[in-house]
C-alpha cells in the first residue's frame, strides 16, 4: 500500500506529457479539452495558485477542420496602434500564413486572461504537421483523445470494401451506365 | 365474415391479364457506352453490364423507399452510402433512377453536396477536376465539416 501511494504521490506532483492530434478536428472544441491539461485542472491537487499543468504537444495542426464555411466567416482583428491601422484577416488567410496560429489563438482565449496565461501558453507546443523533435516526444506518456472521429475518404477504401459493402439501391435495368 | 365480403380484385386483374411469358424486345439490361479505336475506325458500342450490385442489396419489409425502410440516419461521411447514388461525375442520380420518396431524394442530394465540399469523394469528379482537395481555390482547400441538423426538409 505505501509503495502504491508513493506512485500516486509521483503521478500527482510530475508534470506530465500529452500528445494531441488535431487532423480533422475542430480548433475550438479542442480548445476546451487542451486547457485542462494545460491549466492541471484534472488533478486533485489543483489550485489557482498552484502551478500543476502538463506540457500538450499538438500535432497537424495544419489539418485542422472549421465547420461549414467558417473559414471565411471567421475574421481575426489587429491594430497597430497607428491611425488607420486596423487590419482583419479571415481565418483561412492566417491559417495560410501560419498553419499553428488558428489553434494557438483558440487556446489562448479559451483560458481566462490572467498572469499565468501566458506561462501556461508556454506548455502548449504545435507543430503543424507530425514531426516532432525527439527530445520533446520522448517525454509523451499519454496521448488525448481525438473529439470527433476523422472521416475516411472514398479514394481510401480498396476496390473490393466499395464493392462488397452492402448496397441500399440497385441501377434500374433501363439505365446506361455513365 | 370481412375476408368474405372482400372483392379478390388481384385474382381477377390475373385471370383477365394473364402474365405475358413471350417478350418481343430483347429483354432490358444495364448498359455502358463503350468507345473501341480499331484502325481508323471508332466502334462505339452499348454493352450489356451486370451491376454487379445484387448480391450485396439490403432486404426490404416494406413498401417504403430504400433509405425509410432500412432506418438508416446517413451522414455527410458515410461516403460509402452516399456514393451509390452518384454517378462517376459526382453528379446526383436523379429521382427516377434512385427510387427514394421525395424527401430522402432532397435530404441525399445534400448529402452528397457536403461529402464534395468536405472532399471526401475526390475520385468520383468531373473529369477536369484537380482531384486532390488540397489543391483547390482558397479557403476551400483547408478541411472543412458539417452538421446534418442543419438539413432544412419539409
Ligand atoms: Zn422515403
Amino acid at each position: 500500500m505505501a509503495a502504491l501511494k508513493r506512485v500516486q504521490q509521483w503521478a500527482t506532483f510530475a508534470r506530465v506529457w500529452h500528445i494531441f492530434d488535431a487532423s480533422w478536428q475542430n480548433p475550438f472544441e479542442s480548445a476546451q479539452v487542451l486547457k485542462k491539461y494545460l491549466m492541471g485542472l484534472y488533478k486533485p491537487i489543483y489550485h489557482p495558485m498552484n502551478e500543476c499543468g502538463d506540457h500538450v504537444i499538438v500535432i497537424n495542426s495544419a489539418d485542422i477542420a472549421l465547420p461549414g464555411d467558417e473559414w471565411v466567416k471567421r475574421v481575426y482583428f489587429h491594430h497597430t496602434g497607428y491611425p488607420g491601422g486596423a487590419s482583419w484577416t479571415l481565418a483561412w488567410d492566417l491559417h495560410k500564413k501560419d498553419p499553428t496560429l488558428v489553434l494557438k489563438k483558440a487556446v489562448y482565449n479559451s483560458m481566462d486572461g490572467n498572469l499565468q496565461r501566458r506561462y501556461t501558453m508556454e506548455r502548449l507546443h504545435i507543430f503543424p504537421d507530425s514531426k516532432v523533435p525527439g527530445a520533446l516526444m520522448k517525454n509523451v506518456s499519454n496521448q488525448i483523445r481525438q473529439i470527433r472521429p476523422m472521416p475516411k475518404r472514398l479514394d481510401e477504401y480498396t476496390e473490393k470494401e466499395v464493392k462488397e459493402f452492402p448496397k441500399i439501391i440497385d441501377l434500374p435495368k433501363d439505365y446506361i451506365l455513365r | 365474415m370481412n375476408t368474405l365480403l372482400k372483392f379478390n380484385w388481384q385474382g381477377l386483374i390475373k385471370a383477365a391479364f394473364p402474365l405475358r411469358t413471350l417478350s418481343l424486345f430483347p429483354k432490358l439490361q444495364l448498359k455502358e457506352i463503350q468507345e473501341v479505336q480499331e484502325g481508323k475506325s471508332l466502334i462505339i458500342k452499348g454493352v450489356n453490364v451486370p451491376s454487379g450490385r445484387e448480391p450485396f442489396l439490403l432486404e426490404t419489409e416494406n413498401e417504403l423507399c430504400p433509405i425509410c425502410s432500412s432506418g438508416l440516419e446517413v451522414k455527410h461521411t458515410d461516403v460509402l452510402i452516399i456514393s451509390q447514388f452518384v454517378r462517376s461525375d459526382g453528379c446526383m442520380l436523379p429521382r427516377r433512377v434512385t427510387g427514394l420518396c421525395r424527401r430522402q431524394q432532397k435530404r441525399m442530394s445534400i448529402l452528397v453536396a457536403m461529402a464534395q465540399k468536405a472532399g471526401l469523394m475526390p475520385n468520383l469528379t468531373p473529369a477536369t477536376s484537380k482531384k486532390d482537395p488540397k489543391k483547390r481555390f482558397g479557403w476551400k482547400r483547408y478541411n472543412k465539416y458539417f452538421d446534418e441538423s442543419t438539413i432544412k426538409i419539409r
